[in-house]
């Protein structure tokens, strides 16, 4: 990728206003650099930078997901409350949420790819009802976690002290996975055929099946693989909590599809990088994580996140515009 | 047109299930009373135990049977059944649903019974069918109900300044009367949470000269969620290294704060007290993490409403002061906004010699 081409792009712009942020919170705090710092925020940044792959897939397509902190929710619940006798391995605490995502998953998949249903609209109905399995059938209320899942949660891959406060953080095991799901989601994208599949689809669903693409198939991949990984990291979430707090994700996909929109992931498809994408939820995590380090009273943090979002969503909607302007008048002097 | 009709099964299914479900849950409501012997959970006086007749029958409907608050309420029900030889039982649904809660009020209506207590899921949503249960000259106690208006009483466990106090009181005797602390609730605009917060602050400003409140942030919010309590714990720690205490008003702040300070390996130099939960917390505090935490006991309520309910039946009126033979219901405090609103004094600490007594 050529320089002119990085400066132009949306990526690049939200780079700069994290650079920024990140040097202002520097010389307010003088804390935002040290070890123990960073580890917190990659920290609060691994569960939603997982959800935003899956989430990405689908926007590309043009659809979207809210169900993934359903999901996420009655796959922890479920093997967190029913499962305990049953195991001591953590694997399997693993492969039965995934399995149970990946269930409603295909179900998102099959009505939104057979019929052609609004994906907000489906996947907000199955939402509800995995929220009401849960309460319903499953009696969800807040529950200690099972030994196994614990000693994993408690399991951390280095700690950071700060050498100046004494104060300590602890890396989690969770991150390996991030990384891991991060670059499936990369390599899926960018290298396979599949990839290919999902941005097409999303620039034209028509012309999509013409060329010889299975639509359906690659429509229910991705809805299967949003739920899949939804499984996980709901259970993954509750290691990192040391306890199973049922309504812990609500309210999580607003979040991640505000970081896939800030990051350059367009709503109506086709358009959209996964680095984009873990540049907006990285945005959204340093904010969220960083303004009791600015200084700004709990009163004015909502006024500074909300300003924050749109200069964003600004900076980079403007270069969008400044790009196609540049081209139409390109295009005006080719007709000449 | 086919596709249609494989999704109108497919949802019929699914419909029938979901029915099925429902079905199922309200049959397994049943046999739940009576049935295990009588544990002593609760302190009482005579005053408790005192009254004329025996033939009045309670019932108590709670939010939902199947939560350990409320199972540990219907031990105090139990106890006092057990105590007075009075016919009062508990009963809720099984799950928190106002709709399915209206319909046990409906049915233990029609059981004739003389006085109904109800912890109600939605006030308004329960206001239709207590003044039916009035109509028929039942007695009506709410807990945890104070905007219900058909009632003759609404029992609140305390009233929400002297509960933030308590947590003062807990927090200043960790920290050894000195430090300075800061404050934790879900949302700014949570009205009771922040009233606790307030009584706190207020304990510390009358009495502990030794405390400092943190000049900023004063208050943190951590939206009901224990991961983002962790978060704001841990910043508020690193910009401000001199916070030694943290007052914790929803039971996922005091958790989450209390796993932020050990990780940050300050424990036994930074301290949390705050309303959580037993089964939750169990683990924290045994480490030490976590100094105590803080909340009402739900058996005490249950058997201090029953108190009260007998103590109309039988013509006392109740008043300011009333006693209910109870530790934390011995000096009942009148609302002056609301005059059928009474508050005991029913906060408990626990910590970690006292919290394998409660399991829920």
């Amino acid at each position: 990728m050529n320089l002119q081409k990085t400066v132009k792009s949306t990526e690049f712009y939200v780079a700069l206003i994290i650079l920024l942020l990140c040097m202002a919170i520097q010389m307010k705090s003088g804390q935002f650099f040290t070890g123990n710092n960073l580890v917190d925020v990659v920290r609060a940044f691994s569960v939603p930078a997982m959800f935003c792959i899956g989430e990405m897939f689908v926007i590309i397509t043009g659809g979207v997901d809210v169900s993934f902190p359903a999901i996420a929710s009655l796959s922890m619940f479920f093997v967190c409350s029913e499962l305990e006798e049953v195991a001591s391995n953590p694997l399997f605490f693993f492969l039965v949420a995934m399995l149970i995502g990946l269930a409603v998953g295909l179900l998102n998949g099959v009505i939104i790819a057979r019929f052609r249903f609004p994906a907000l609209i489906v996947t907000l109905g199955t939402s509800s009802i995995c929220f009401g399995i849960m309460q319903g059938v499953f009696k969800s209320r807040e529950y200690p976690l099972c030994e196994p899942l614990k000693e994993l949660g408690e399991m951390k891959l280095f700690s950071a002290t700060n050498p100046v406060s004494g104060l300590t953080s602890n890396m989690p095991v969770a991150v390996i996975l991030m990384i891991v799901l991060v670059f499936l989601g990369w390599f899926i994208l960018n290298r396979t055929m599949l990839g290919r599949g999902i941005y097409a689809i999303g620039g034209d669903v028509k012309a999509a099946q013409r060329s010889g693409f299975n639509v359906f198939g690659i429509l229910l991949f991705i809805y299967a693989f949003s739920g899949c990984m939804a499984g996980l990291i709901g259970v993954l979430r509750s290691t990192m909590l040391l306890a199973v707090h049922p309504n812990n994700l609500e309210g999580m996909e607003m979040t991640v599809i505000a970081a896939c929109v800030l990051g350059g992931v367009r709503m109506t498809g086709g358009k959209g990088s996964v680095l984009g994408a873990l540049l907006g939820m990285a945005l959204l995590t340093i904010v969220d994580n960083s303004l009791i380090l600015l200084g700004i009273s709990t009163i004015w943090q909502k006024v500074f996140t909300g300003a924050i979002i749109i200069i964003g969503t600004a900076a980079s909607a403007m270069q969008t515009k400044r790009n196609e302007r540049k081209l139409a008048i390109k295009m005006n002097e080719g007709g000449k | 047109m086919n596709k249609k009709k494989y999704l109108a099964v497919a949802l019929g299914l699914i419909f029938c299930v979901g029915l099925a479900g429902c079905g199922g849950d309200s049959k397994s409501q049943k046999p739940d009373s009576a049935k295990t012997s009588v544990k002593k959970v609760v302190e009482t006086t005579d005053v408790a135990t005192k009254g004329e007749k025996k033939d009045w029958k309670i019932a108590v409907v709670v939010k939902d049977s199947s939560n350990g608050w409320f199972a540990r309420m219907e031990q105090g029900v139990k106890q006092y059944a057990g105590d007075t030889g009075i016919n009062a039982y508990q009963k809720g649904p099984a799950s928190t649903d106002a709709a399915q809660q209206v319909q046990v009020i409906q049915d233990v209506i029609n059981q004739g019974i003389n006085a109904l207590c109800v912890v109600p899921v939605d006030p308004a949503a329960c206001d239709p069918v207590l003044k039916e249960a009035r109509d028929k000259g039942i007695i009506v106690i709410t807990h945890e109900g104070s905007s219900c208006k058909n009632v003759d009483y609404d029992l609140e466990a305390f009233n929400n300044a002297g509960y933030g106090a308590f947590i003062m009181d807990k927090l200043q005797e960790s920290m050894g009367g000195k430090g300075v602390y800061t404050t934790m609730v879900a949302h700014l605009t949570n009205a009771s949470q922040n009233e606790w917060a307030n009584g706190a602050v207020a304990e510390q400003q009358a009495k502990y000269s030794g405390l400092q409140l943190l000049d900023n942030p004063k208050r943190v919010e951590s939206e009901n969620n224990s991961e983002k309590a962790y978060q704001v714990a841990k910043e508020v720690m690193k910009s401000h290294s001199e916070v030694k205490g943290f007052v914790g008003t929803s039971s996922m702040d005091t958790p989450g704060i209390a796993r932020a300070i050990n990780e940050l390996g300050l424990k036994g130099k930074a301290f949390v007290v705050g309303t959580g939960m037993p089964n939750e917390c169990r683990s924290l505090i045994k480490d030490g993490s976590l100094s105590y935490i803080t909340l009402w006991d739900p058996a005490e309520a249950g058997y201090a409403m029953c108190v009260m309910a007998r103590q109309i039946l039988e013509g006392k009126k109740i008043t300011d002061g009333a006693d209910l033979g109870l530790k934390s219901y011995s000096k009942l405090l009148q609302s002056k906004d609301n005059p059928t609103l009474f508050m005991g004094a029913g906060w408990i600490a626990i910590n970690k010699d006292n919290v394998d007594n409660y399991n829920f």
